[in-house]
């Protein structure tokens, strides 16, 4: 149901957009109506992400059809034609626009959805949960580091909402235990949201905004395997999750002694849970290898898993059909606008007309950084990382090699991507966080005050580590 | 907002009253409406429908004049335009036969004693409406302070 602010918010969005096909004539940037076009429908998302009148995914959507009815070779015919009747030339081809949605990236993370979706079935989560807590013994704090540790890695492969919601289950009847006026329950609550959101981070499969960060990097030809992206992308989560630690633990003390975890049970040996357990295991194996050792791109290791699972039956139709199409759209949405800037060439105009070549390149990665990060804790991630990654990309590509030294383009990409995970100091920020604070345990200050610290020493690691990367030829 | 309504059935008014109490709580995200007969309860629900909007849940007793609770949930249970609706029978005078009926023939979701339990009530409807938003697809993150936990998270492990 629409609500009244929902029809003005959305009123207003209409109005700015179209506003902003106006705007770079009167700042005397002059741009093809074709790229004026992309301008507006840009604003148009952006204001829709931020203000969302409507579901995100639905404003993917909308992109796209906007796109192909204004800016494709197949437009409505009054709008491919300037005053004399000759074609526009920049028009993008309509079959590249609707292809968004079956880029090798959106199939990637079809594959990660049908090896969660297999692995919750088969309660692989859960039993493999119980595996990996058990060393972490009966000492709340290191419970506490057992289960951030545990949440990060099934958010690698799983969506940082399910990981969530799955462990704030289990968390559920021990937190209920607890003292009322122990401090360590709010411990515990935001250490779900928080390792959720920063173990998305560890793979390319984590969370959409790598997808969006993949797809720029693969369009200007620095595609990032899959294992390269682990291997700065794990130690960066085990980092950033021990820091995590320790700030939880001395912001809100646990004082309670022992405490024990009651989760899952016997690991499943029916001939389908085996096959789940082969092919997961098969599948990153495959991924992490990468094509130099099988030939086989991420992408289409993905595929893998899918055909498997479809055949032995383990994902029926009815299970096809309750994956998560609309995070699909939402990221095909994202490609759009990035096809759009760049097809058009509008990218590149922009761009020529802002004097970047002098601006210091530290301080560009940082106000990136710094924009993305605050965008992202009062919109979705995919969102920012949609609207902030093409443009950033094409400011880096336009800055030739003075980005050297702190990455490259690569570099400024990926930290991007990084910032708009960390977004997590309010419970709008993320579902993993609307979640936890659901449970009643954590208020939205010490929420604030965690996911702000965490945030600012998120970046900080991620600049660090990207100096490290360039230093050694990594990026 | 408040597309969501709940209806309870109960020919005597201060009982009709005391559970409307009970869920008071929740007024702020659905509409809590009451009515003293099956007949009005029809005609209520039909009138929802016809205004677009859903009815989430239905709290009926069982000995009224005219329909009796488990007839009227029986019809209810058999109309495609509530196939979703939960239901639950409060009553202190159902027979074995009655509740056997309600439960083959009327599919209700939950059976309540009078007199019933408060906080036990309320947990259960949250419950049935978590599991009623989950399954229709409304958008759950506006009803989140109502929500029983639990549904959700088991419903997000699997299907977020």
């Amino acid at each position: 149901m629409m609500t009244k602010t929902k029809w003005l918010k959305a009123i207003i969005s209409i109005v700015i957009s179209i506003g902003f096909y106006f705007l770079p004539e009167l700042l005397g940037v002059s741009l093809t109506p074709v790229e004026k076009r992309v301008v507006s429908i840009f604003m148009l998302a952006a204001l829709f992400w931020i203000l969302e009148p409507f579901p995100i995914w639905t404003t993917s959507m909308m992109v796209i059809v906007l796109m192909l009815l204004t800016v494709s070779n197949n437009a409505l015919s009054f709008l491919k034609t300037d005053s004399s009747g000759e074609l526009f030339k920049n028009l993008i081809p309509y079959k590249s626009i609707m292809a968004t949605f079956a880029d090798p990236i959106i199939m990637l993370f079809l594959g990660g959805f049908f090896l969660a979706a297999a692995s919750t079935k088969y309660r692989l989560d859960m039993n493999l949960a119980k595996v990996l807590l058990k060393p972490f013994g009966k000492n709340p704090k290191f419970i506490l580091l057992g289960l951030m540790m545990v949440t990060a890695v099934f958010s690698m492969f799983m969506s940082n909402t399910a990981t969530a919601a799955m462990m704030l289950a289990i968390l559920a009847p021990v937190l209920a235990l607890f003292d009322a006026d122990d401090k360590g329950r709010a411990a515990f609550a935001l250490a779900i949201p928080i390792a959720a959101n920063v173990g998305g981070m560890g793979t390319p499969i984590g969370t959409p905004p790598n997808a969006i960060a993949l797809k720029a990097l693969n369009s200007m030809d620095l595609s990032v395997s899959f294992g390269k992206w682990m291997a700065f992308g794990v130690p960066y989560v085990i980092v950033l999750i021990i820091i995590s630690w320790f700030l939880l633990l001395k912001l809100f003390p646990i004082t309670k002694q022992s405490m024990e975890l009651k989760v899952g049970d016997k690991f499943l040996k029916t001939p389908k849970a085996i096959i789940v357990y082969i092919t997961f295991a098969l599948t990153v194996i495959l991924w992490v290898l990468g094509d130099g050792v099988h030939g086989m791109n991420s992408n289409v290791i993905a595929m893998i898993p899918m055909a498997v699972f479809a055949l032995a039956q383990i994902i029926t139709k009815d299970d096809l059909n309750k994956m998560s199409w609309d995070v699909l759209w939402l990221v095909a949405g994202g490609f759009a606008l990035g096809l759009g800037l760049q097809a058009t060439g509008l990218a590149q105009n922009l761009i020529g007309s802002i004097a970047f070549d002098n601006f210091p390149a530290m301080g560009l990665m940082i106000g990136a950084g710094v924009l993305c990060l605050l965008m992202a804790n009062f919109m979705s991630h995919t969102a920012t990382a949609s609207l902030l990654i093409p443009i950033f990309a094409a400011v880096a590509s336009s800055l030739g090699g003075s980005l050297d030294g702190i990455g490259g383009v690569t570099g400024l990409i990926v930290s991007v991507a990084f910032a708009s995970s960390l977004g997590m100091s309010l419970p709008i920020s993320t579902p993993p966080n609307a979640l936890a604070h659901a449970t009643g345990l954590i208020d939205t200050k010490g929420m604030a005050k965690t996911g702000i610290i965490i945030g600012i020493l998120g970046m900080v690691l991620t600049y660090i580590m990207m100096y490290f990367l360039a230093a050694i030829h990594v990026f | 907002m408040k597309n969501i309504n709940i209806i309870c059935v109960d020919d005597q008014s201060e009982v009709l009253d005391s559970v409307i109490r009970d869920l008071r709580s929740l007024e702020d995200f659905f509409r809590i409406e009451g009515t003293e007969s099956s007949e009005d309860c029809l005609s209520l629900i039909d009138e929802i429908d016809s205004r677009g909007e859903q009815v989430g849940l239905v709290i009926s007793d069982h000995v009224m004049p005219g329909t009796s609770g488990v007839e009227l949930l029986k019809t209810i249970f058999n109309d495609s335009r509530f196939s979703n609706t939960k239901k639950i029978l409060l009553t202190g005078q159902a027979n074995h036969a009655d509740t056997i009926k309600a439960i083959n023939e009327a599919g209700i979701h939950s059976y309540f004693e009078k007199p019933w339990n408060a906080e036990e009530l309320l947990n259960t409807v949250k419950s049935l409406l978590t599991q009623y938003i989950l399954k229709t697809g409304i958008d759950h993150t506006e009803y989140m302070p109502v929500l029983d936990q639990a549904v959700l998270l088991e419903y997000l492990r699997k299907n977020a």
